[in-house]
């Protein structure tokens, strides 16, 4: 099973969120071309089903994978967290895995190349957080002539895996994280349309003109400074938390904990 | 086909003398149905293609010595696919194939200088009834089936006495097979090792069936 929130942005702010989310995960960005075949059950077969194979082209080897994502959870439980909760069992495959599933009654429903980049990394739970174009192709497998479907919009999607006992702990991880991206974008539940985050342009421009080379605290203490000035004092406030636990010189640190007090003071 | 003739197929081993017995062994193979429609019960009017064309020989393997891996064959075919071993749970979750006979060849494995013996027998999941006795001989020096062939020829005349000296009834068959048809090259493989499985398989079950 896994969480999942997904939400999107304009192309000309993921050089920002990208800067941002090197500064929060602390991990290299992992580059991501994807080609994603999506397959579904042909009509002799008596349960509609559907699986994605993937096969990861940014590797010196393309490497394939079978991806079946499952219903959401559902209930009480699913009604009260921010992420989706869904079954998901993805196995690594042998090249010939699309001739497999032709064999077996599965035919081509629509292909994707996705491109973009993501970051992997624990903090309260594996977090993976992907940015993506989808782009379509003019002719069948044709990856080199792909265009983007949605030229001006990227997705971002986080998911974490979770097993059936803990997605309560997952998804408020998930959630906690989510928090720092929001002067940029808002993530909620697949199937669950947000549109374009109006403080996008703001915080992108903060960022890109601000860090140049910033490690972790100063680039929160920046992202920080942007929220207040878009009177986004929980975000803030959120982006300060962690930085305590940073070695941060006494001075900063002093000055941190003030903005803090004062900015708690304005919110109540 | 008894559980006595499988201790006397033991015993043949053991009486090479430097033969180490060095354990158990298991290997699953489960042969796959379709689910499929019932071209009568649908409702529309456009022409449903008939479940025929759905493979019937579909059977999936996993090895004793690569329980993290899971082998697909689809032998009308030729293809064999490896996976990681949940994508059994993804085929649960599809529904579009269920498991409808597990067999487990399993026994005791032997150390014999640069063979390693698996002498087992076939029984299907959750039943007593000896399907079949089999044998897995690996040279463990070479991984060419070209340049191993002649020894592993040798190897089996030699066992084929020994089984006849022991008035066993029946005899050991080795079915050849042409891995080149499943695109598998001369370098030995797991792959190549379940394909051999499936083969002894449908070996069995065409005796069985005579």
């Amino acid at each position: 099973m896994e969480c999942v929130v997904q939400g999107i942005i304009e192309t000309q702010h993921v050089e920002a969120l990208e800067i941002l989310l090197q500064g929060l995960c602390g991990v290299p960005k992992e580059r991501i071309r994807v080609h994603e075949l999506c397959l579904k059950s042909g009509p002799s077969l008596a349960v509609p089903s559907e699986i994605r194979l993937l096969c990861d082209l940014a590797q010196p080897t393309p490497s394939w994978t079978v991806r079946h994502v499952g219903g959401a959870m559902r209930g009480a439980g699913a009604e009260q967290i921010s992420v989706l909760v869904r079954t998901m069992v993805e196995s690594k495959v042998s090249n010939n895995a699309l001739r497999f599933f032709y064999s077996l009654g599965y035919k081509l429903d629509h292909e994707l190349l996705k491109i973009g980049f993501a970051f992997r990394f624990q903090r309260g739970a594996p977090i993976t957080v992907t940015v993506t174009s989808a782009n379509k192709m003019p002719k069948l497998h044709a990856t080199d002539e792909a265009v983007p479907v949605t030229p001006g919009i990227q997705m971002v999607e986080i998911t974490a895996p979770t097993a059936g006992d803990n997605y309560n702990e997952v998804g408020a991880a998930v959630s906690s994280f989510c928090e720092y991206l929001a002067p940029l974008l808002h993530l909620s539940k697949p199937g669950v349309s947000t549109g374009i985050v109006p403080t996008a342009a703001a915080a992108a421009a903060s960022l890109l003109s601000n860090t140049g080379g910033a490690n972790t605290p100063q680039l929160l203490y920046l992202f920080a400074m942007s929220c207040f000035q878009m009177t986004l004092l929980c975000e803030a406030d959120a982006a300060l938390y962690p930085l305590h636990e940073h070695d941060t010189e006494l001075d900063d640190f002093l000055m941190l904990r003030l903005l803090r007090i004062m900015w708690s003071v304005l919110a109540y | 086909m008894s559980s006595q003739i499988l201790a006397e197929v033991c015993q043949c081993v053991e009486g090479f003398g430097s033969a180490a017995k060095e354990g158990r062994w298991r290997t699953t193979l489960t042969i796959y149905r379709p689910v499929a429609r019932d071209p009568s019960s649908t409702a529309t009017s456009a022409p449903v293609p008939m479940p025929g064309d759905l493979p019937r020989d579909f059977l999936g393997l996993t090895l004793h010595d690569r329980p993290g891996a899971y082998f697909f064959i689809l032998r009308h075919h030729r293809l064999i696919l490896q996976a990681d071993a949940n994508v059994q749970s993804l085929m649960d979750k599809l529904q579009s194939y269920k498991a409808r006979v597990v067999l487990h060849f399993e026994g005791f494995q032997y150390q014999l200088g640069d063979f390693m013996l698996r002498v087992g027998k076939c029984v299907q999941s959750h039943a007593d009834t000896l399907r079949g006795i089999m044998m897995e001989v690996e040279y463990l020096p070479l991984s060419s089936i070209d340049k191993s062939r002649q020894i592993m020829e040798d190897f089996l005349d030699i066992w084929q006495d020994a089984v006849i000296k022991k008035s066993l009834p029946g005899q050991f068959i080795n079915v050849e097979l042409n891995f080149a048809d499943y695109g598998l090259q001369d370098q030995y493989t797991p792959q190549h090792t379940a394909l051999q499985y499936a083969t002894c398989i449908v070996q069995l079950m065409a005796t069985v069936r005579s």
